[in-house]
């Protein structure tokens, strides 16, 4: 137990050490102190790492100023701790799970309001909640109205469905919409469907047999 | 074979009368006449047809009763195989058993899924997928065209998650991906697509 508790706390100082060597190279070398110290802070505030030195990685590639790199990370640094503050909101226990601030976190870039997020967390109490965000935030995406889009999730939650089956909820509206049904219609016509909405397609047998590995990244 | 009384072959030929005869000659000359008289009778053609014409007009069992019949109908078969030919055979399925023919791509793991990218770049000589499954680094996942259509694709294995990505088009021009519906601003002024890999073994 001891041990295992060990190994938690060492996880983010270590992964805070990676991120100068990930850095270094890939971003201009003015933005990697600068980086290198956000990413220090948020493992000392246990907040993820991972999305803020992908936001830096993506500056890099993208050619980007170093000073556009560090504003862009300062925001992100500023959304995890928004996410990490809103699950606490919502009841979760500090320390929150890195997973679940980036959950958060994605579904508040991708504009869903506080209270709709407060009200997600709210009916699943415990993670992972990926999969709920997404769906709520991908109906969003297809101009339902959030709280609508919320309510139907949760209404998805209450009968059962699982997790992962949430994201053919949203699939589901959305192909109502293609039909011609209103947005209001749409929801009415899949809530009636839960909890037996289709379930996405598999991948299949010829597309597994074309997939392949993306290259592992060259040492650094 | 008994030899047959002259006489009675007299009295058939009607050369002696019957009542000429002691009655045990008369009996077996009425026996002979009897006997005669229904092998003169006509056979029962009229009868025969019938039963063959209600052959020829009984239904014909299906397609399927014919199979089960066929099968149900113990048979003798002889095989004559030389040893090294059956031990060659069990070494063939044996082999495609342990090796299957057909079987193509990467295994895919429980927490794994597959992303199909597609885009319609007609004017272009490459175009990768960047994005944060592969650390934004340019060139790791190339799309191909391979019918010269304009339309390239890339399949790929990820762990299951989101990621947010953008199309690099000859190696220079950043570009959405215009068929996601996920977008996401990316903080330097464009728009990130979302992909949400599933686990492939739901």
């Amino acid at each position: 137990m001891r041990l295992w508790l060990g190994l938690a706390l060492c996880a983010g100082p270590l992964a805070a050490q990676s991120a100068r060597a990930r850095l270094e190279g890939r971003v201009p070398g003015a933005a990697v102190p600068v980086v290198d110290s956000l990413v220090q802070r948020a493992s000392g505030e246990g907040l993820p790492t991972e999305p803020l030195i992908q936001k830096a990685l993506e500056g890099g590639a993208k050619q980007i100023t170093a000073p556009r790199i560090v504003a862009a990370v300062e925001v992100s640094l500023g959304q995890l701790r928004d996410a990490r503050d809103l699950l606490v909101h919502a009841g979760d226990e500090p320390p929150v799970t890195p997973g679940e601030v980036t959950t958060v976190a994605w579904a508040l870039r991708r504009g869903l309001p506080d209270p709709v997020v407060e009200r997600v967390l709210a009916a699943l109490p415990r993670p992972p909640r990926a999969s709920a965000m997404h769906a709520v935030a991908d109906l969003a995406a297809h101009h339902f109205d959030p709280d609508s889009a919320a309510d139907l999730i949760i209404a998805a939650i209450g009968q059962g469905l699982v997790r992962e089956r949430l994201l053919d909820v949203s699939a589901a509206a959305a192909h109502e919409l293609q039909r011609g049904h209103t947005h209001a219609e749409a929801l009415a016509l899949v809530r009636q469907e839960l909890p037996n909405v289709p379930t996405s397609p598999k991948p299949t047998r010829s597309a597994v047999a074309k997939a392949r590995r993306p290259a592992a990244p060259p040492p650094p | 074979m008994n030899a047959i009384d002259p006489r009675v072959h007299q009295a058939l030929d009607g050369e002696l009368s019957p009542e000429a005869l002691s009655p045990e000659l008369r009996r077996v000359v009425e026996w002979v006449v009897t006997t005669a008289a229904v092998l003169a009778a006509p056979l029962p053609l009229a009868s025969l047809e019938p039963r063959v014409m209600a052959l020829i007009r009984r239904p014909v069992p299906s397609r399927a009763r014919r199979l089960l019949r066929w099968l149900a109908t113990p048979r003798s078969i002889t095989f004559r195989v030389r040893p090294v030919w059956s031990l060659a055979l069990a070494a063939v399925v044996a082999l495609l058993t342990l090796f299957p023919i057909g079987r193509e791509g990467p295994d895919i793991g429980e927490h794994e899924g597959i992303a199909q990218f597609v885009g319609r770049f007609p004017e272009a000589q490459s175009v990768h997928v960047v994005g944060s499954f592969n650390d934004w680094r340019p060139g790791s996942i190339a799309l191909e065209d391979v019918d010269q259509d304009g339309v390239w694709r890339a399949t790929v294995v990820l762990p299951a998650g989101a990621y947010e990505y953008m199309f690099v088009v000859d190696g220079e021009r950043w570009v959405p991906d215009h068929l996601a519906e996920r977008l996401v601003a990316d903080e330097f002024g464009r728009e990130n697509s979302i992909v949400i890999v599933r686990p492939a073994r739901r």
